[in-house]
């Protein structure tokens, strides 16, 4: 959803004009949706400019506006006919988001050298800081190839890396959109193989190409993933373990001995433990509790 | 219709085309709107000046004669007030909508709006949906990338409630040089003013507001800051050889500058910065890697697996 903000008409008007003047003809309707209101208040904004002008305020001197028809021209406003200038916060949103569009953009693709050079322009007159850097582990092809999988309705083949599982698999999947999550990109799909909807870690799929026009998606979900319950303590790091296995931060943190997560899958659980260096201890079940035991100790024989 | 409103663009208008200052004078008799006793449109044109500069507007003062210095005039010079069109293509407008676009769900969202209604004021032959696949990388959008980008603008202190990493939280005081995205996530470097040292904040552990202290210019940014946070990034100082099980550890491989076969394992080296990081990435895949060398990391991975060992045991 589109935010509204707040409307201010002198504002406006003074954004009409030059957009009338470079959309000639254009329909009232359009001009609502570009300007987020309503047809009547468009037209209530043309009736107000209709009396503006430079001062004398004859004919020659007023905006001429022509309207009755449905669509829109515009003549003798020659004054405010040029966009406004663009306010720091606003140049701001307009630099982040070159800067977000750069490293979006294959280095070898051309429109990162014209973006790269937009930037260069816009930063070096402007008082607005740019963002130091924007760093992603993702393969921007592989993101657009997801993405034009979206806009075609096609099935894509990807070549996945689980890292619970510590293999790599070719899956086909339905794609349908991008979703943040532990500030991770990742990709919404239907998966073929494992007849579900999944979410893939954009920077773990190793390859993707276009594989053909999706097939029939069922209704209701066939094979839904099995949630692991789960206890641990928190025994050092605690704002890493808490955001790991996201529990929520309360009051009585330091006072909790013990916290309860859920899972997908067993083998992330234990590798995750492990990687957490002592930091967290799992202590039920049971089952998990004794696998790490058994295979943390399996490592150490490596090093006695 | 508002009369108001037709007043207010009439005043633009007037101050935009003048090429020299209007006296007040001048505005009362010639702009149309202005009525009443001479008090009454002081008042008006005093409350019509202050709305279009919180619009963004610049209204230049000047003295008209040198003279009389209460004479005062005003103008609005159009190179304040208008885009400079010329120098952007059409393909260039299009990549400025594409990126104010990206926030249009964000904290930056009002902002991007407006942004965007100026922008549509440029007669444009390329439809932003018709740039070919840029997919944008998908960022989580902090509530304060505003306040933090004012901040460094200005030089600003800002001060906010900060979760550290043992979940306290805890008021800082930094004064910001820099900000940043990894992954998803954003981040703030800067001078913390009680510490007196660098930190980098995430947006998302700020608890509560920003507040951003009144006074503008009150730090500087070090000269060699970019250079200097850069190199921290990317140096990568000590080595560590790892056998790893054939067929397995990706992740690890992944980053290795070299791989070399044993019967069934294989040799790899990599390069490293951060030992806890590596020490982490090296338990996650359990008994498929050994370190071979150096000796204090074998020793740190030794420890760590003994206390993983006791603790489930």
């Amino acid at each position: 959803m589109v935010k509204k903000f707040s409307q201010n008409q002198v504002e406006r008007l003074l954004d009409l004009v030059p957009y009338l003047t470079s959309h000639q003809g254009v329909a009232l309707e359009q001009i609502a949706t570009d300007f987020q209101t309503d047809k009547l208040t468009i037209i209530d904004d043309l009736n107000t400019l209709w009396m503006c002008g430079l001062p004398g305020y004859t004919p020659l001197e007023l905006i001429d506006l022509s309207f009755d028809t449905g669509f829109v021209t515009i003549r003798n406003a020659e004054v405010l006919s040029k966009p406004r200038k663009l306010s720091n916060l606003e140049l701001a949103t307009v630099i982040v988001g070159l800067n977000i569009l750069r490293e979006s953009i294959q280095p070898t693709n051309s429109h990162y050298e014209n973006v790269s050079n937009l930037l260069k322009r816009l930063t070096i007159s402007s008082s607005v800081p740019a963002p130091l850097s924007i760093h992603s582990s993702v393969d921007p092809e592989i993101r657009s190839i997801c993405a034009n999988g979206m806009k075609e309705k096609s099935n894509i083949s990807i070549v996945y890396h689980s890292y619970a599982k510590d293999l790599e698999s070719k899956r086909d999947v339905y794609p349908f959109g991008f979703q943040v999550v532990d500030g991770q990109e990742y990709l919404e799909c239907f998966c073929y193989e494992s007849k579900g909807f999944r979410l893939f870690r954009l920077d773990r799929i190793k390859s993707a190409r276009i594989s053909g026009p999706a097939q029939v998606l069922p209704e209701e979900e066939a094979n839904t993933e099995v949630l692991r319950n789960f206890h641990f303590r928190v025994l050092a790091e605690s704002r890493k373990v808490s955001e790991i296995f996201h529990i929520a931060i309360s009051s009585d943190y330091s006072s909790k001995s013990e916290f309860e997560s859920t899972a997908f899958n067993d083998e992330w659980i234990i590798r995750t433990i492990c990687s957490l260096n002592a930091a967290a201890a799992i202590t039920s079940p049971v089952v998990i509790r004794e696998q790490i035991a058994e295979r943390a100790n399996r490592a150490l024989a490596l090093y006695v | 219709m508002s009369r108001k409103s037709e007043r207010l663009v009439n005043l633009v208008i007037a101050l935009l085309a003048t090429k020299r200052s209007l006296t007040k004078a001048e505005i009362f008799r010639t702009i149309e709107g202005y009525e009443g006793t001479d008090e009454s449109m002081e008042r008006m044109f005093e409350r019509d000046k202050d709305e279009l500069r919180a619009l963004g507007i610049e209204i230049e003062v000047s003295g008209i004669d040198p003279l009389f210095e209460d004479e005062q005039g005003y103008r609005i010079k159009p190179e304040n007030f208008a885009m400079d069109s010329k120098g952007y293509s059409a393909l260039e407008i299009a990549y400025m909508s594409l990126g104010a676009q990206l926030w249009k769900d964000a904290s930056l969202g009002e902002s991007s709006q407006r942004a965007l209604r100026k922008l549509s004021g440029f007669a444009s032959s390329i439809d932003v949906g018709d740039l070919p696949a840029i997919a944008p990388i998908t960022l989580s959008a902090p509530n304060f990338l505003n306040e933090i980008i004012g901040a460094i603008a200005d030089k600003k202190m800002i001060e906010f409630s900060y979760l550290d990493s043992d979940l306290n939280v805890k008021k800082r005081r930094v004064n910001v040089y820099s900000y940043f995205a990894r992954q998803s996530y954003w981040y703030f470097s800067g001078l913390d003013v009680d510490k007196n040292d660098l930190r980098t904040f995430r947006c998302d552990r700020i608890v509560g507001d920003i507040a951003t202290s009144k006074k503008t210019q009150s730090y500087q940014v070090p000269q060699d800051w970019i250079s200097q946070s850069s190199l921290e990034e990317t140096a990568s100082n000590k080595q560590a050889i790892l056998r790893i099980r054939v067929g397995r550890c990706s992740q690890l491989r992944s980053i290795a500058q070299s791989v070399q076969p044993e019967v069934e394992h294989d040799l790899v080296s990599i390069e490293y910065s951060s030992e806890s990081e590596i020490v982490s990435l090296i338990l996650w895949h359990l008994d498929d890697v050994e370190v071979v060398s150096p000796e204090t990391l074998r020793s740190k991975l030794r420890t760590s697996l003994q206390s993983l060992v006791e603790l489930h045991g």
